[in-house]
């Protein structure tokens, strides 16, 4: 019951947010559109550039591995707008990233929603 | 064949948080920089102020019209998905040739979309496609549109003079415009080269386009803009799509510019890191 209650929560983010210019650049089509990935991890290096802001972040797997993953975010005007700066994010930053990951299986994230070190999700859009 | 996945179970969630979540009217945020608010107290101006006469200035971003919450497709309100435009066999054979990635049809790899592979112009209407604000900056005898995407101007002549006749090709075009009352703008534009997209999926036109745009000023905070396409070549009959926007007197228009960065995407698209290295 609760899982289906969490699965439904899911779809109807990932619907919702679907429905935003989610890249206003580019299209969607690299990423798996279909499935959500939630990752923690800590930041290395925030490149605050157009035309899509990209967040790397070091994420620790199972078998005590590192991944370094990336994850885009929409245009940096877009981002000032809502409130975000260059500095918003810094390297040792904790952060949890949901997203659309790349279809190869890369690394890559396509950003869905991204909480900082305090735990609360960052904008994502301009209002 | 270009596929459209419909999934119906989802909708009345979806609407529902698409109508909580995107269409708000939050206030914007403290203290953003270039690009971003003019610091300072949120300066909505308030929604049932009247419009006043024979003035568009100011910082406009494409929303819902008012009173009305529902998803952007493709980023006008009149969806060239659902209401495609009549086109002649000229027209839709380019159209078939069209690899958009904005529709979500194409990787980076894949497209052939001028904008996102070569740094072509938007062209004329399809700069407003693109989730950007747009500024408008009135002179006595010219109006002109400045976009955010991707940093272009357009010099609207109001000082009485005709269409040229036989125009040179241009990206943006050459326009004239006047006021047909006193919140009602129209814009003509002819003179277009063929290189641009009429929109992000990939519709065509010729050099025989022209665009006229109607820019009525609903009341002080709401602007919609409603363009018409008329090109013999590559469209049956005339298209008109449909924009809304709100005013934004708190934002500047910031940087774009298309760059190695964007053409490098690609790379970053599948993992790379050498967009700026």
């Amino acid at each position: 019951m609760a899982r289906n209650l969490i699965l439904m929560l899911g779809l109807i983010a990932v619907f919702a947010l679907g429905a935003r210019p989610a890249l206003a650049h580019h299209g969607g089509a690299a990423f798996d559109q279909t499935k959500m990935q939630t990752l923690s991890g800590t930041v290395t290096q925030l490149d605050f550039v157009n035309p899509h802001v990209v967040v790397w972040f070091d994420v620790q797997n199972p078998d005590g591995t590192t991944t370094k993953w990336s994850g885009w975010l929409t245009a940096p005007n877009k981002l000032q707008r809502a409130g975000w700066t260059k500095h918003t994010l810094n390297p040792g930053d904790h952060v949890t990233i949901s997203g659309n990951q790349q279809k190869n299986g890369s690394p890559v994230l396509q950003i869905r929603t991204v909480a900082g070190p305090d735990g609360k999700n960052l904008p994502t859009f301009e209002q | 064949m270009r596929t459209r996945v419909i999934v119906p179970t989802v909708a009345a969630a979806f609407a529902l948080a698409a109508s909580a979540t995107l269409f708000s009217q939050a206030a914007p945020a403290q203290g953003a920089r270039g690009g971003g608010a003019r610091g300072g107290a949120p300066a909505q101006p308030a929604a049932s102020a009247p419009a006043p006469a024979k003035d568009l200035t100011g910082v406009w971003m494409m929303r819902n019209p008012p009173g009305k919450n529902g998803p952007w497709t493709n980023f006008t309100y009149t969806d060239p998905m659902k209401n495609p435009p009549s086109m002649t066999d000229w027209g839709l054979a380019q159209f078939k040739l069209a690899k958009d990635s904005n529709g979500g049809n194409y990787t980076l790899d894949e497209t052939n979309d001028p904008v996102l592979t070569k740094c072509y112009p938007p062209g004329v209407p399809r700069v407003y496609f693109h989730p950007y604000p747009f500024e408008v900056i009135q002179t006595p005898k010219q109006t002109l549109l400045v976009y955010e995407y991707d940093h272009w101007m357009r010099r609207v002549h109001t000082d009485g003079r005709a269409l040229p006749t036989d125009p040179d090709p241009l990206w943006m075009g050459t326009s004239v415009g006047r006021w047909v009352d006193d919140h009602n703008f129209q814009v003509e534009t002819v003179g277009f080269n063929e290189k641009t997209w009429l929109d992000r999926l990939g519709h065509a036109h010729s050099d025989q386009l022209k665009v006229t745009e109607n820019f009525r000023r609903i009341d002080s905070n709401h602007l919609e803009l409603d363009i018409k396409m008329e090109d013999p070549k590559a469209l049956a009959k005339p298209w008109v799509t449909t924009f809304y926007y709100e005013n934004r007197p708190q934002w500047e228009l910031g940087e774009i510019s298309c760059s190695g960065d964007y053409l490098d995407w690609t790379q970053v698209e599948k993992g790379g890191r050498d967009y700026k290295r």
